[in-house]
């Protein structure tokens, strides 16, 4: 019960995220999307057994801009109908005006616990290996982006060593937050230039191991779609729909 | 299309996807936060540095599809690092190098001076602000400030994703890693070439 959703197939898990959070586009009551918030919210409480630790780590900087929606909808709305509900600094906010501001801001919480419950959920490799035998990628491309997934900490240590040796030979000021954003140009072009170098020999190194890039029937590590991948994407697209004709009717 | 791709130009734009998803995702993160102070208009100044791989990898390659494939790339091994934009970014990612690539396929994958990858950031940035305008509702916003929402990015799309995005090839061009690449078989000064 508690893993059904780590084991969803990730290419459906993907489609169903996507189309939900498409459909999520053309409602502008804020129920609808405070709805689909809570009801995912639930769902993933439920059918999955994630660090909630990290969900709030990664969710607190959308918070954050959902609070920017909020204001700026309110202050440039495009509406200006409605019933005065508050006026501040000679600027009057209207009910109608507010409604769309909350729509919007909870709009960015519905899409951000949709994608966590993506991210947190699947398995980044197994999610390029369904990508290929679901959904046609190239094995080319989708044994590219593998590369490039496994070289991540070596590349990360490459950026941390670039960023030591400017420092010790004190190229870099980096006395504020903001100068340490800027040094990041000067860490990127060596970077740039060892992956340049690392894509070429990993690229012969595949060849010369016999890949070809062809697609195929069968693979080492088979990824298949279940009868339960159907039965919980229409689970989380029922959601989304009862939250939208619930929301529609609450809003009306 | 894949067919006269060389595995190892692939792998290159899957590890500058790399390179260069990392510093996506940081900018979406300083974006929030900023966006929690000025709103989503915080987002539009910077948004040319999301388009910047494209035009890096087009710059080298050369090749039909190198500045939507690596921008396509890029937004996977994001999702890959899990974030809270989420599978959604796949999608931006397809729109925004759909838009580098009509500026290249528009020049016929002939001419790749500062003007063209201007055009190519400019591109990127309208399509982006289509997908934006649908996807984040834009259309609730007043007409005027939509207006200074979308110069912002063009200008950013031009701007950082064109110039800055020549100016990282060239650098990397000097080098000389780059032997191997389309890049390296022209003039390095020849702005027609």
């Amino acid at each position: 019960m508690r893993n059904l959703l780590h084991d969803m197939n990730p290419a459906m898990k993907f489609i169903t995220v996507t189309i939900a959070m498409l459909g999520l586009a053309f409602f502008f009551n804020p129920w609808t999307p405070l709805l689909v918030f809570i009801s995912i919210l639930l769902m993933q409480f439920v059918f999955s057994s994630i660090n909630w630790k990290l969900w709030t780590l990664y969710m607190f900087p959308f918070v954050l801009g959902a609070f920017g929606y909020l204001w700026t909808t309110i202050v440039f709305s495009a509406e200006t109908g409605g019933t005065v509900i508050w006026s501040l600094f000679g600027h009057d906010v209207t009910d109608r005006q507010l409604a769309l501001a909350l729509s919007l801001s909870f709009r960015v919480l519905a899409f951000s616990s949709l994608s966590l419950l993506f991210a947190l959920t699947t398995d980044p490799v197994k999610f390029v290996m369904s990508l290929m035998q679901q959904l046609k990628l190239s094995p080319k491309l989708a044994y590219g982006v593998l590369v490039g997934y496994q070289f991540l900490p070596v590349l990360r240590d490459e950026f941390f060593q670039i960023q030591q040796a400017h420092r010790l030979r004190g190229t870099a000021v980096e006395k504020y937050w903001w100068q340490r954003l800027l040094n990041i140009r000067r860490i990127i072009i060596p970077m740039l230039a060892g992956a340049v170098r690392k894509a070429e020999r990993s690229a012969f190194a595949m060849e010369a191991r016999g890949f070809t890039g062809e697609a195929r029937k069968e693979f080492y590590q088979p990824v298949s779609i279940k009868p339960k991948d159907f039965a919980l994407s229409a689970a989380i697209l029922l959601l989304v729909i009862l939250s939208s004709i619930t929301g529609t009717v609450l809003s009306s | 299309m894949l067919k006269s791709w060389k595995l190892k130009e692939i792998v290159l734009m899957s590890l500058f996807g790399v390179v260069f998803g990392i510093v996506y995702l940081l900018f979406i993160h300083l974006g929030n936060i900023w966006a929690g102070l000025i709103g989503p208009i915080a987002y539009e100044w910077m948004f040319g540095i999301w388009f910047i791989v494209s035009i890096i990898c087009m710059h080298i390659i050369r090749k039909p599809g190198a500045a939507l494939i690596p921008e396509t790339m890029a937004a996977i091994i994001e999702v890959m690092l899990g974030n809270a934009v989420g599978p959604r970014l796949i999608l931006s990612g397809i729109v925004q190098g759909l838009g580098a690539e009509a500026a290249f396929a528009v020049t016929r994958y002939r001419h790749f001076n500062i003007f063209v990858f201007m055009l190519a950031g400019i591109g990127a940035a309208v399509f982006s602000f289509i997908y934006g305008y649908f996807v984040s509702g834009y259309a609730a916003l007043d007409p005027s400030f939509v207006a200074l929402m979308f110069t912002l990015r063009v200008l950013s799309g031009a701007i950082i994703a064109g110039i800055g995005g020549k100016y990282i090839g060239d650098a990397l061009l000097a080098t000389g890693s780059l032997r191997g690449y389309a890049i390296a078989r022209t003039q390095p000064r020849d702005a027609n070439a």
